[in-house]
C-alpha cells in the first residue's frame, strides 16, 4: 500500500512559527495527520507547559492525506531545515516510501530527513473553567513580558471588569503595568470573577517570542491559581493554544 | 551478583527531568551500597567524620536527593528487611569475596599501589546497621518517605508500582522486573561520565527506563516465564544459574519449552535447586502494604545541624547546596497534570 500524504504551504512563516513554538518545549515532536489536517500536542518534560496545535487542511495550498499517520521528528533538525526557506517559499512535506520525511522548499530544494520513532502517548488537556479573558495585541503582550522580566522571573496577571494588571516582583524591585478598558493594546477584557494568577516567564517568553510576530493578537484565559491558556491568533492556523501551570505560591 | 538480563530487556534512554512530579520507589540498599563503593578518597578510604565514622553514604544521599527534589522528583526509599533464607548462599559468597578483597587491599596498600588498593577497597564495601540508621535519619530530615520492607526492598518497591503509588522502581538490579515492577529505572542520576569500577576507563551514564510490559511483549513471555528465565540465568537465590546457559540460551529454552520443568536438557541440574521456592519469592513476594506516602517539607536547619555539627561536613558546602534547593523549590510551578482530570 502506498501512503499518500502531502501538505503544501504557500509561504514559510506559519510553519516556522509552529516549529519554533514547539521547540521551546520539546526536543522530539510527533505530528498526527489525517484528512482534516495536521495536529500536534505535547508537553515539556516537567509537564508545566503544553502546546496544542491544529492546522486544518484549508490552510494549505495543497493537502492530501488518505490515512491517519503519525510521524516523529527531532525538532532541532526539522527547525534548521525549515529555516533554509525564504519568507515567500512554499514548503511541501510528505513521507517517502522508505519512511523518510520529504521536505520540498520552494521549487527546487528537496530535503530528505530521518524520522524518529514516535513515542508520544495521548496528551490530555487541562479541564478548567476560565474566569478571566484578556485580549491583547501580540506586540503589547511581548513588551509587557519584557518589562516584567527586568525585575522578576514571574508574571502576575490580575483581571477586574475594568482593567488588567500585569506585575512582577523580584530581589531587585517590582513593576506594575496597567491596561484599562478602552486602551488600544487591550482588545478585549471579560471577567466573570476577579482573578489573579502567577506564571513563569521562563516558559512564557520563548513561546511569545516564537509565535508573537506571526500572530496579530493573543488571548489569555485563566482563573485564580489555575493554569493559563494563551491562544495565538494566526490567520491560517486553526488553533495554537499554549497552556501553562501556575506557580506554586510559597 | 545480580541477575544478568541486560542483553534481553528493552532499555530506553531517558532523563531525570521526565520523572518530575512522579513518585519513584528507590531500592535503598542498592543506592547506599553504590555510594559506599564509589565515594572514596584516592587511597580507597571512605570519607569520615572526626570520630572516624564513615560518611560517604550521607554525602551521596545529600547531593543526590537535593538534585531529585530540585527537579521535582518525589523519591521514596525502600529498605530491605530480612533476606529470604534461600539468599544465604549468595550472602556467604559475597562475604567471602569481601574478605578476599580486604586481604588484597592491604597487600596493595603496603606495596604502595594506590590504584590497585582503591579497586580492592571498593570490593570490600559492606553496610553496617549504623549506616542504615544514618541514612534513614538524613532522609527523614529531607522529608523523604522511608519504607521498611519485610523482606527484599525491591519486592516492595515493585509492589508500589503495581498499586500505582509509585511510577517506577529504581535499582541497578534487574530482579525488580522479576518482582513485577511495572517500570524499572537504572542509573537514576544525572547523565555524565563515570569511571568504571576496577578499570581505568570511563563510560557515559544515562538514566534508562525498562518497561516490563514492553519487554515481556518483545520477548514473547509472560510474567511466570520471565521468572523461569531469570532462574536459568541465575538469581540471588541460585547465583550460579545453570551450566552453559547464558541469557540468550535461556531465552530460547523458555520460548521453546515454556517452563523449567519442560526443558529436557536441564532436568538433572534442576533437581538440585529449590526452584519452586525461588519462583514463589518472585511471584508471591513478601511485601509491605503502604496506606499512604507522605512527603514533608525539607528541614533545612535539621539537615545542616546533623551534617555540619554531628558529622563534620563543610558548612559552606552544605549551605550552598541547600540554598540551591531552596531556590529551585521556590521557583517551582505546579504541573498541569492535576487539572487533567478535574
Amino acid at each position: 500500500m502506498t501512503l499518500v500524504f502531502s501538505a503544501k504551504t504557500s509561504g514559510s512563516d506559519d510553519l516556522k512559527a509552529i516549529i519554533s513554538a514547539i521547540s521551546t518545549l520539546v526536543e522530539e515532536a510527533t505530528f498526527v495527520a489525517n484528512a482534516e489536517g495536521i495536529t500536534f500536542r505535547g508537553m515539556d518534560p516537567s509537564h508545566v507547559a503544553l502546546i496544542d496545535i491544529s492546522w486544518p487542511n484549508s490552510a494549505f495550498e495543497k493537502y492530501e492525506c488518505d490515512n491517519d499517520i503519525k510521524f516523529g521528528v527531532r525538532v532541532d533538525e526539522f527547525s534548521k531545515l525549515i529555516k533554509r526557506a525564504e519568507k515567500q517559499d512554499s514548503i511541501e512535506i510528505g513521507i517517502s516510501e522508505d519512511n523518510m520525511l520529504l521536505v520540498t522548499i520552494g521549487k527546487n530544494k528537496k530535503y530528505k530527513m530521518r524520522l524518529i520513532e514516535s513515542s508520544a502517548s495521548d496528551t490530555p488537556l487541562p479541564k478548567i473553567p476560565y474566569d478571566a479573558k484578556i485580549g491583547l495585541t501580540s506586540s503589547a503582550f511581548d513588551k509587557i513580558l519584557g518589562d516584567v522580566q527586568v525585575v522578576s522571573d514571574y508574571l502576575t496577571i490580575k483581571a477586574t471588569t475594568s482593567k488588567a494588571e500585569f506585575s512582577g516582583k523580584g530581589d531587585s524591585g517590582e513593576v506594575l503595568i496597567d491596561l484599562e478598558k478602552g486602551m488600544e493594546q487591550l482588545t478585549d477584557i471579560s471577567v466573570k470573577q476577579e482573578s489573579t494568577g502567577t506564571y513563569s516567564l521562563e516558559y512564557l517568553n520563548p513561546v511569545v517570542k516564537a509565535v508573537g510576530t506571526t500572530a496579530g493578537s493573543v488571548t489569555c484565559e485563566y482563573s485564580s491559581a489555575k493554569p493559563l491558556r494563551i491562544e495565538f491568533k494566526v490567520a491560517n492556523i486553526g488553533r495554537i493554544h499554549f497552556y501553562l501551570a501556575p506557580r506554586v505560591e510559597s | 551478583m545480580g541477575l544478568d538480563l541486560k542483553a534481553l530487556v528493552v532499555r530506553e534512554k531517558t532523563n531525570l527531568e521526565s520523572f518530575a512530579s512522579k513518585v519513584v520507589a528507590i531500592d535503598a540498599y542498592n543506592a547506599i551500597y553504590q555510594f559506599l563503593a564509589i565515594i572514596r578518597g584516592p587511597d580507597g578510604l571512605h570519607l569520615s567524620d572526626k570520630q572516624g565514622r564513615v560518611t560517604s553514604h550521607l554525602s551521596g544521599l545529600f547531593y543526590r536527593n537535593i538534585n531529585f527534589l530540585s527537579i521535582g522528583i518525589k523519591p521514596v526509599y525502600v529498605f530491605d528487611g530480612k533476606p529470604p533464607s534461600l539468599k544465604s548462599a549468595e550472602i556467604e559468597h559475597r562475604k567471602q569475596a569481601k574478605r578476599d578483597a580486604t586481604v588484597k587491599y592491604e597487600k596493595a596498600l603496603k606495596a604502595g599501589d594506590l590504584q590497585e588498593a582503591r579497586k580492592y577497597a571498593q570490593q570490600t564495601t559492606s553496610m553496617r546497621d549504623t549506616m542504615v540508621q544514618d541514612s534513614k535519619k538524613i532522609l527523614n530530615l529531607f522529608g523523604i518517605p522511608v519504607i521498611q520492607a519485610p523482606s527484599e526492598g525491591e519486592a516492595t518497591a515493585a509492589h508500589l508500582t503495581q498499586t500505582g503509588q509509585a511510577y517506577a522502581s529504581a535499582s541497578q538490579d534487574f530482579d525488580s522486573i522479576l518482582f513485577g515492577a511495572k517500570k524499572l529505572v537504572r542509573n537514576f542520576t544525572n547523565s555524565g561520565r563515570r569511571k568504571l569500577p576496577n578499570r581505568n576507563s570511563y563510560i557515559e551514564i544515562v538514566p534508562e527506563i525498562i518497561d516490563t510490559q514492553k519487554t515481556l511483549a518483545e520477548l514473547k513471555l509472560n510474567k511466570e516465564q520471565i521468572v523461569d528465565l531469570g532462574i536459568l540465568i541465575g538469581t540471588d537465590f541460585n547465583p550460579d544459574g545453570f551450566e552453559r546457559v547464558g541469557p540468550k540460551t535461556a531465552l530460547k529454552m523458555i520460548q521453546e519449552h515454556s517452563r523449567l520443568e519442560d526443558i529436557p536438557q536441564i532436568q538433572e541440574q534442576l533437581e538440585r535447586i529449590n526452584y519452586k521456592q525461588i519462583r514463589k519469592i518472585f511471584l508471591e513476594p513478601d511485601v509491605a502494604d503502604v496506606s499512604e506516602i507522605n512527603f514533608e517539607p525539607v528541614n533545612y536547619e535539621g539537615v545542616t545541624k546533623y551534617l555540619v555539627e554531628e558529622r563534620n561536613f563543610s558548612q559552606d558546602r552544605v549551605e550552598t547546596s541547600l540554598n540551591r534547593l531552596k531556590k529551585a523549590l521556590e521557583k517551582k510551578s505546579h504541573t498541569l497534570e492535576q487539572w487533567f482530570s478535574e
